[in-house]
C-alpha cells in the first residue's frame, strides 16, 4: 500500500499494510509484543435519555404547552383575528407574533426571564435511564449536589440521577417521537454535522480486556448510507483536523467485559449538531457504556454525565420555529431547569449549574482516519 | 527450464528495444478470412466520437444488442445487421452530436473556419469541415462524392434553414449516421507482391490496426502513414505499432477488449436485492467494474506484468464504496481511488476474488455457483460448457425434509443426475471455490449457519479456496492459450479459422518467451501479416456460429 | 391513407379460401389489408381505422393445472383457475390455444430460448441466439407497417433493452424501449404530431432531415461493390431502416388526419419532477412499469403512431424477484419445493398469477380506450405467448397462447381450442392470415403447418 497513513481498523489488523502494522508497533507496542487491536465506531444517533412509559404515566398531567398556546391565551379576540387572519395562520407562520411576546416585543427564548410563564409539569414517574453519579442515595444536597430526587434505574440500579429527564421528558419534542429529536437525528445523517467517532485503543480482546483507552472526534466525511437508507457499517471516516490538529479529541479510560465498553467518569467535549444548531456538548464526569454486537458491526450504547444548564439553555434557546410543531416553551424551560439542576454548584451562591442527564445512542463500526502527520505526507508525495 | 526462459525473456526485450520482430521470426502463413463489414460496436463508437470531438460531446441512446461471438460482442458485430429502430436511435444520436459540435462553445474549436455570413451556406468552409472530419470518420480520405454529398446537404440545409451552423450540423448528422462510418468495411486491393492475390489496402489496415489497439478509428498520423504507403512496409508499420502501444489511448483499447471479454457490459442491468445485499448500490457496480479494469491495466501495461499473474496479484486499487465492502480503510473516503494490496495470506487474491468477478456472476440475492463456474470456464479459459438439458426436473433434488444448507450439498444432489452431472463437473468444483464470496462480493464463512466448504480442482489441480484456484489458473495452459485465442479474435473480428492453429501456436509461444507480457502479444499481433490478411471476397465465409449467454 | 377503398367482399371468401388449405397466392390490396372491413369501426373522420397487430410475451409459462381448465375440443368459453383468475372478466375478448405442440425434428430444445423461438419464427433454432426467420409481427410490419411513424414499437418492462423477442435474424434484433420515460419521449415527445390540433405548420428541419437521409442513401449505395453477397444483404437491411425513417418524415410533413381516439397520456415522469420510475426486476417495479407502459404503448397505437407493437412483461429466464427473496421466479421454478397439499411450487405460482394479472392489465388498456363504436381492443390483434408451457421441466408441448382483440371483426373470441399436438405454428399462420398476409403456409420442417385455425376466424 503506498498511502502510508494511520487507519483504524476494527478487528481486522491482518489487513493492514506491513508497514503501517510495522510503525504501530515500533511506537506503542515494542517490537516483541503482537500489535493490540483497535476498534473504530460512528455515532448514528444520538437521544435524550427519556424513559416513555406505554401510557405516559410519568407525566400524569399530560404534555407541557407551547410557547404558541400560551401566547394564544394571553391576547385578545381582537389580536387574536388580527394576528391570525381569522385564526387560517398556521402556528409555525405566526411564530414571529407568539414568540415576541415579551413586554416590550422581545423574543422570550432569547430573554425567557422578561415574561412569568406557567410552571413547567415535570416527570413524576420513578424510573429512569441513567447512572448514580453523585453518589449520593437519597439526593440530599451536599457540596457536590443540589437537592434533589432520585430515580430508580431500568435494571432496578437504585439512585439513579437523571434530572434532564425530569426536566424534559414531559415536552413532546424531546420525546423519542418528537420534533426535536427527531428532526436532530435527520439533520445528522442527511449533511453529516456532528458526527462523533469513538475509537477505543490497546485492545487485546475485543470482549474482555482490562484497559483500554477511548477517544471522541468529530469526523469531517458524510455517513455512508446502504441501499434502504441504513448507516453502512465498515466505512471510513477522516477525523475533522484543521493543519493536522484534531478539533476534538477528549479521551478517557475504559474497559470491556463480556463485550461491554465502560469507561471511567471524564470530563468530555463532544461535537453536536441537530436543529440546525452547531454546538460543543460538553459532558462532566461523563461515563460511557457500549454494548458491541456479536459481528461487530455495530453498537448500542448510554452516556450519562453533567450536562450544563446554560449549555442546554443555548440549545433550546435555538431551536427558533421547529419549537412550534415540537410544543416547547423556553420561559418555563428556563425556570424549571434552574430548580432542577443538581450539579456543580455555584462556590459563591451554591445553586447548581448542571443537571444530571443521560443520553441513548446507537453507532456502527468505522475505519477512522487520522490525519497525515509532515512525514507521511511528505513520504506518500502528496 | 528457469534459465531457459530468461534467455527466452531477455531476448524478447532485447528485439522489442531494438527494431521490432527482427530477430525472432514472423508469423507464419495464414490464407486469413474474407474482407469484413463489421458494425461499429457501442464503445468504438464513443471512443470515436470522444477522439474526434473531445469527452465533452454527449452520446446518449440505446444500441441494437449484439450477440457474444467467441466470447465477444466485438466478433457479433462483424454481422451485425442495423434494424430500423437502431438506425432511428442511430440518427438521433447523429443529430445530437452534430448540433453539440456546431454549438457555439464548440465551434470555434472544432470547425476550422468561420463562415462568410452565419445566415447563408458557405460551401467553402462547409467543404474544409467535412474534408478534415469526414476523413477521420471514414477512415479514408474522402471521395469528391462522398465530399461533395454532405456539402450539397449543407448548403441546402443551410439555405432553408436560414443559418450556415444548423446547414453544417445536418451534413455532419448524415455522415454520422452513413454506413462508412458505422460499418468498418475492409477495402482491398489486388496484391503487388503475390500476383493474383489480394491484400487489405493501407486504409483498411490502419483501421484494424487502430481498432484492435486502441477500440477507436484511427488518428490522423495513422491515416498519414497509410496515406504515404508505410503501412505496406514492415518498418513503417513496425513504427506506428511502437506509436500506438506507446500511446495512452493503448488503455483505452485493452478496457474494450476486458470488458468484453469478462462480458463486463452485463454491469448495465446488475441488481442486488437491497434487502439481502444493502451494501450494494450502482456505486459499489460501478466502482467494482473499475477497479478490476484498473487491476487489469495497471498491472498489464503500466507495470508490465505476466498476464497469469492477474489471477494470483494482491495488488489492486480501493475506492470509498469497496472499502465498505472489503472492509478496508479508505485514506479518501470522499472520493477517488488509492493502490491497495491485500496481506499475504489474505483470502482476496487474484481477478475472481474481487467483488466485480463475484457479484456479477451471481443471482440478485444468492452467489451461484454454476454461473462463477460456467464464466471461469468460457470466459478465461475459452472452454465450452454445453446447455443445460432441457427436460431435468432439478426440484426434485430438494427434499424438504433434509434441506440442503450450502450451494455444496444443493449441487451434489443436483450432479447425481447423469444429464447434469457432465457439465456440473466442469462448472462446479471452480464455482464452489468463490462459496466464501457471496453474492455482492462480501467474505462469509458459513451459509445458513453450515460451514462452506471451498476445495476442490482445477483440471487434476487441487486448491483449497478462491486464492488457491487462482493459482491453478495461473498454472493452467489454457489461461494463456485462451487470451491468445481472444486477444486475435478482437483484432480481426471473427472466429480464428482451424486452418489458422499454427498462427495461434505461433502468437502462444511468442507469449509464452516474452513472460506472459501482455504489450508483446499486442505487439506480435499487430505486425503480423496474419492480421491483414485476406480471402478474394468471393470466398467469404458463412455467419459464425452463436452463442448461448445465460442460464441458471 | 385516407382513402376510403370499397370494403372487400371477397375477403371471407379470400380468408375461408385460404382456410381449406388450398395455397392462395391472391395478395390483398395493400391498404385494404389493413382496414377495418365492416361498417362499424369508422373514425369520426369517416376514414376506416387501421387494425393493428401486437405480441405480449412473459416468461415461464403456466402451473398446468392451475390456469386454464383442460378441455378435448375446440368450443366457445374458457374456464379460468386461480393463475388466471383474472382473466375471466375479458374471457369475450379472449382466445385460448392449449395442446399446441413444438415438434423439433430431433433440434435440442435450448432452455427457456427454443420455444419463444419457434412459435414466434416458425422454425426450431439450431443453437442459442439462433434465430431461423424473422419473427412474425415483423412478417405482418412488412406487410401493413409502413404507413405510420414507427414500423413496430418494442417495449419492455423488464428494464433491459435487449429483451426483445421481435428479431429479423440472429443479428438482427433491436433494443425495446426498456423505461417509460424513454418510450414517452420517443412517441410522445417534441416530433409528436398531436391529430386533434387545429394549426399544421411543417417544420423545414423535418424536409432538411429528409435530404439528409436520402443524400446518405445514395451515397451509401456505391458502398454496395464493395461487398460480398452477405454483407450486401446487410447493407440492404440498413437502407430499409433508412427508409423507415423517410417514411416517419413523410407522415410528419402532411397534417395527420383528426383522430378521436387520440390524446396524449401523461407524462411518466412522477410530481413533474425529474425522478423517473424506477428500474428493476423486483415484481412490484416491473408491474408498475408494465402498467404504466402499457398506457403509453395502447396511446401510440389508438394514435396512429404504430400498427405492430411488442411488449415484453418479462423476460425468458423470468428474472423476477420479490424483495428480501434470494430466489428469483426463474430459480424458484426449478428448485423451490412443490406443496404437496396445493400440488404446485407456492411462490413460483405467485409469479405467475402476477403475470397473468398483468395480462390482463395491458388487455384492458387497449378495451379502455374507446375508438369508432367500439375500442382500440375490437380493432386490433394480440398474440401473447411464451417459451414453456412449465417451466420446471422446460416442456415445450402445450405452450400456452393466448389472442386478444377482434381484428376489427375479422377474429372470433372467447374460444377455447385444442390443438390435439398439432404444430403451434397453427396460432401464428391464423393470426397473420387474420392481419390479411396471403400466406399459404408457414413455418419449416415438421413446424410447417397450411392448416388455419378457422374455428376462430370470423
Amino acid at each position: 500500500m503506498s498511502n502510508p497513513m494511520r487507519p483504524t481498523s476494527y478487528l481486522t489488523i491482518a489487513r493492514r499494510s506491513g508497514v503501517a502494522l510495522a510503525a504501530v508497533c515500533a511506537l506503542f507496542a515494542g517490537p516483541a509484543v503482537a500489535a493490540s487491536k483497535t476498534l473504530g465506531f460512528v455515532i448514528t444517533t444520538w437521544n435524550t435519555g427519556l424513559y416513555e412509559s406505554k401510557f405516559i404515566d410519568e407525566c400524569p398531567q399530560g404534555f407541557n404547552i407551547g410557547y404558541d398556546e400560551i401566547w394564544w391565551r394571553g391576547i385578545s379576540k381582537t389580536d387574536r383575528a388580527r394576528l391570525t387572519e381569522n385564526g387560517l395562520k398556521s402556528r409555525l407562520d405566526r411564530y414571529f407574533n407568539a414568540i415576541r411576546r415579551g413586554p416590550n416585543s422581545e423574543d422570550v427564548c432569547m430573554n425567557p426571564t422578561v415574561v412569568k410563564d406557567p410552571p413547567l409539569l415535570t416527570v413524576e414517574g420513578k424510573v429512569s435511564y441513567g447512572v448514580n453519579l453523585d453518589g449520593n442515595d437519597d439526593g440530599s444536597a451536599n457540596a457536590k449536589t443540589c437537592q434533589h430526587q432520585n430515580f430508580t434505574g431500568l435494571d432496578g440500579t437504585p439512585s439513579v440521577d437523571n434530572q434532564m429527564y425530569r426536566l424534559l421528558g414531559c415536552i413532546y419534542g424531546f420525546r423519542s417521537y418528537g420534533q426535536f429529536e427527531v428532526n436532530a437525528n435527520e439533520n445528522r445523517k442527511s449533511n453529516g454535522n456532528g458526527m462523533t467517532l469513538i475509537e477505543v485503543t490497546g485492545v487485546d480482546d475485543p470482549k474482555n480486556d482490562s484497559e483500554v483507552k477511548v477517544s471522541f472526534y468529530r469526523a469531517i466525511d458524510q455517513y455512508t448510507l446502504d441501499g434502504t437508507g441504513n448507516f453502512t457499517p465498515f466505512a471510513s471516516y477522516r477525523i475533522d483536523a484543521p493543519g493536522g490538529k484534531p478539533r476534538y479529541s477528549s479521551s478517557v479510560k475504559g474497559r470491556i467485559e463480556n463485550g461491554v465498553l465502560i469507561t471511567e467518569p471524564g470530563d468530555v467535549n463532544l461535537p453536536f449538531y441537530g436543529n440546525y444548531t452547531y454546538m460543543n456538548q460538553e459532558i462532566k464526569e461523563m461515563r460511557l457504556k457500549l454494548e458491541l454486537s456479536d459481528d461487530g458491526a455495530s453498537a448500542q450504547g448510554m452516556a450519562a454525565g453533567y450536562y450544563g444548564v446554560d449549555q442546554l439553555m443555548f440549545y433550546i434557546g435555538g431551536l427558533g420555529p421547529i419549537s412550534s410543531t415540537a410544543i416547547s416553551n423556553c420561559p418555563s424551560i428556563y425556570v424549571a431547569a434552574h430548580e432542577l439542576a443538581d450539579g456543580y454548584p455555584d462556590p459563591k451562591t451554591g445553586k447548581c449549574t448542571a443537571l444530571s442527564s443521560s443520553f441513548n445512542f446507537r453507532a456502527v463500526a468505522a475505519f477512522i482516519v487520522h490525519p497525515k502527520t509532515a512525514e507521511q505526507t511528505a513520504a506518500s508525495g502528496r | 527450464m528457469a534459465k531457459f526462459n530468461f534467455l527466452r525473456v531477455s531476448i524478447a526485450v532485447v528485439a522489442a528495444g531494438l527494431v521490432l520482430g527482427s530477430c525472432d521470426q514472423a508469423a507464419p502463413p495464414t490464407v486469413g478470412a474474407a474482407p469484413t463489414m463489421r458494425l461499429l460496436s457501442e464503445s468504438q463508437y464513443r471512443n470515436t466520437i470522444a477522439d474526434l470531438f473531445g469527452a465533452h460531446i454527449a452520446v446518449g441512446g440505446t444500441f441494437d444488442p449484439l450477440i457474444r461471438t467467441n466470447g465477444l460482442l466485438t466478433v457479433g458485430a462483424t454481422n451485425a445487421r442495423i434494424t430500423p429502430a437502431g438506425l432511428e436511435q442511430l440518427d438521433r444520436m447523429a443529430r445530437s452530436i452534430a448540433s453539440q459540435v456546431v454549438a457555439e462553445k464548440n465551434r470555434n474549436v472544432l470547425i476550422p473556419c468561420v463562415p462568410a455570413s452565419q445566415s447563408t451556406a458557405d460551401d467553402a468552409c462547409a467543404t474544409k469541415f467535412y474534408a478534415s472530419v469526414g476523413r477521420l470518420l471514414y477512415r479514408h480520405p474522402l471521395s469528391p462524392e462522398e465530399l461533395n454529398s454532405p456539402v450539397a446537404v449543407a448548403h441546402s440545409a443551410a439555405t432553408n434553414l436560414g443559418n450556415f451552423y444548423d446547414g453544417l450540423a445536418s451534413g455532419l448528422a448524415g455522415m454520422l449516421v452513413s454506413p462508412s462510418f458505422l460499418f468498418s468495411i475492409d477495402t482491398t486491393e489486388p496484391d503487388p507482391n503475390q500476383t493474383g492475390k489480394t491484400r487489405l489496402d493501407a486504409y483498411a489496415k490502419a483501421t484494424r490496426l487502430s481498432f484492435f489497439l486502441w477500440n477507436s478509428a484511427p488518428d490522423d498520423p495513422l491515416l498519414t502513414a497509410a496515406e504515404k504507403g508505410e503501412l505496406n512496409t514492415k518498418k513503417g508499420l513496425t513504427t506506428q505499432v511502437e506509436r500506438m502501444l506507446a500511446s495512452p489511448k493503448l488503455e483505452t483499447g485493452t478496457r474494450a477488449f476486458f470488458n468484453d471479454m469478462l462480458a463486463f457490459d452485463d454491469f448495465s442491468k446488475i441488481e442486488k436485492d437491497s434487502i439481502i445485499y444493502p451494501i450494494f448500490s450502482a456505486v459499489v457496480a460501478e466502482d467494482a467494474k473499475e477497479q478490476t479494469l484498473k487491476t487489469i491495466t495497471d498491472h498489464l501495461i503500466a507495470q508490465k506484468g505476466d498476464y497469469r499473474e492477474l489471477f494470483t496479484t494482491r495488488k489492486t486499487f480501493m475506492s470509498g464504496p469497496l472499502g465498505r465492502i472489503y472492509r478496508i480503510p479508505i485514506d479518501r473516503p470522499d472520493g477517488g481511488w488509492m493502490p491497495y494490496e491485500f496481506p499475504e495470506g489474505d483470502p482476496r487474491a487474484g481477478l475472481i476474488t474481487q467483488i466485480s468477478f463475484a457479484a456479477l456472476y451471481s443471482h440478485p440475492g444468492r452467489s451461484s455457483p454454476t454461473l462463477r463456474g460456467r464464466a471461469i470456464r468460457e470466459s478465461l479459459l475459452c472452454q465450452k460448457i454445453p446447455d443445460p438439458p432441457g427436460d431435468v426436473d432439478f426440484s426434485l433434488f430438494n427434499d424438504p425434509n433434509s434441506p440442503n444448507k450450502t450451494a455444496r450439498d444443493r449441487l451434489s444432489a443436483h450432479a447425481t443426475a447423469p444429464a447434469c452431472a457432465g457439465c456440473h463437473k466442469l462448472t462446479d468444483p471452480v464455482g464452489l471455490a468463490m462459496e466464501k464470496i457471496d453474492g455482492a462480493g462480501q467474505l462469509r464463512t458459513t451459509e445458513s449457519g453450515a460451514p462452506i466448504d471451498t476445495s476442490g480442482d482445477l483440471d487434476g489441480v487441487k486448491f483449497a479456496d478462491a486464492a488457491g484456484l487462482g493459482k491453478a489458473m495461473h498454472d493452467n495452459a489454457a489461461v494463456p492459450s485462451c487470451i491468445v485465442n481472444r486477444m486475435y479474435s478482437f483484432a480481426t473480428g471473427r472466429v480464428p479459422a482451424r486452418e489458422e492453429k499454427e498462427v495461434l501456436d505461433f502468437f502462444e509461444k511468442n507469449f509464452a518467451s516474452a513472460g506472459y507480457r501482455f504489450p508483446e502479444l499486442l505487439r506480435k499481433i499487430a505486425v503480423s501479416d496474419a492480421l491483414f490478411a485476406v480471402a478474394a471476397p468471393e470466398a467469404r465465409s458463412a455467419s459464425v456460429p452463436s452463442e448461448k449467454d445465460d442460464q441458471s | 391513407m385516407s382513402v376510403l377503398l370499397p370494403s372487400a367482399p371477397s375477403r371471407r371468401q379470400v380468408l375461408r379460401g385460404t382456410l381449406g388449405g388450398a395455397a392462395v397466392g391472391v395478395a390483398l390490396p395493400f391498404l385494404d389489408c389493413f382496414l377495418n372491413e365492416n361498417g362499424t369501426a369508422l373514425a369520426a373522420t369517416g376514414a376506416p381505422l387501421p387494425i393493428r397487430f401486437g405480441t405480449w410475451y412473459w416468461g415461464l409459462g403456466h402451473t398446468p393445472g392451475h390456469a386454464i381448465v383442460h378441455k378435448t375440443q375446440t368450443s366457445a368459453g374458457i374456464e379460468f383457475l386461480e393463475e388466471c383468475k383474472a382473466l375471466k372478466p375479458l374471457e369475450k375478448h379472449i382466445n385460448y390455444y392449449g395442446g399446441f405442440n413444438m415438434p423439433l425434428d430431433g433440434r435440442s430444445n435450448y432452455t427457456h430460448f427454443t420455444g419463444w423461438v419457434a412459435s414466434r419464427t416458425g422454425s426450431a433454432p439450431s443453437g442459442n441466439n439462433d434465430i431461423p426467420a424473422p419473427t412474425l409481427d415483423l412478417l405482418i410490419a412488412d406487410s401493413i407497417g409502413g404507413n405510420t411513424r414507427f414500423q413496430t414499437l418494442d417495449v419492455t418492462s423488464v428494464g433491459i433493452p435487449r429483451e426483445n423477442y421481435s428479431a429479423r435474424s440472429t443479428n438482427s434484433r433491436a433494443a425495446a424501449e426498456a423505461s417509460p420515460e424513454q418510450l414517452y419521449a420517443r412517441v410522445f415527445g417534441s416530433e409528436f404530431m398531436d391529430p386533434n390540433k387545429a394549426d399544421f405548420k411543417p417544420d423545414p428541419r423535418v424536409m432538411v432531415r429528409k435530404s439528409v437521409l436520402s443524400a446518405v442513401s445514395e451515397q451509401g449505395k456505391a458502398l454496395n461493390n464493395k461487398l460480398g453477397t452477405s454483407d450486401r444483404a446487410r447493407l440492404d437491411e440498413y437502407f430499409t431502416s433508412i427508409r423507415q425513417i423517410e417514411n416517419q418524415l413523410d407522415l410528419q410533413m402532411e397534417k395527420p388526419q383528426p383522430n378521436l381516439a387520440c390524446s396524449i397520456p401523461p407524462s411518466p415522469k412522477r410530481d413533474g419532477s425529474e425522478q423517473n420510475m424506477p428500474q428493476g426486476l423486483e415484481v412490484d417495479t416491473v408491474v408498475a412499469n408494465h402498467r404504466m407502459m402499457s398506457q403509453i404503448l395502447a396511446m401510440a397505437v389508438a394514435c396512429n403512431q404504430t400498427n405492430i407493437f411488442n411488449m415484453v412483461f418479462s423476460d425468458n429466464f423470468s428474472h423476477m424477484r420479490r424483495p428480501g427473496q434470494t430466489y428469483t421466479h426463474h430459480l424458484l421454478t426449478h428448485e423451490e419445493t412443490p406443496d404437496k397439499v396445493l400440488g404446485y411450487q407456492p411462490v413460483a405460482f405467485s409469479f405467475n398469477c402476477r403475470t397473468m394479472d398483468s395480462f390482463a392489465t395491458f388487455i384492458e388498456t387497449f378495451a379502455n380506450i374507446r375508438e369508432g363504436d367500439g375500442t382500440l381492443l375490437d380493432n386490433a390483434l394480440i398474440f401473447a405467448a411464451t417459451e414453456t408451457n412449465y417451466a420446471r421441466v422446460h416442456s415445450i408441448d402445450g405452450v400456452p397462447v393466448f389472442t386478444a382483440g377482434r381484428a376489427g371483426g375479422r377474429i372470433k373470441t372467447g374460444m377455447h381450442v385444442v390443438g390435439n399436438g398439432d404444430p403451434i405454428t397453427r396460432v401464428g399462420l391464423t393470426a397473420m392470415q387474420v392481419m390479411g398476409l396471403p400466406l399459404d403456409k408457414w413455418g419449416t420442417k415438421s413446424l410447417q403447418t397450411s392448416k388455419t385455425i378457422t374455428e376462430v376466424v370470423a
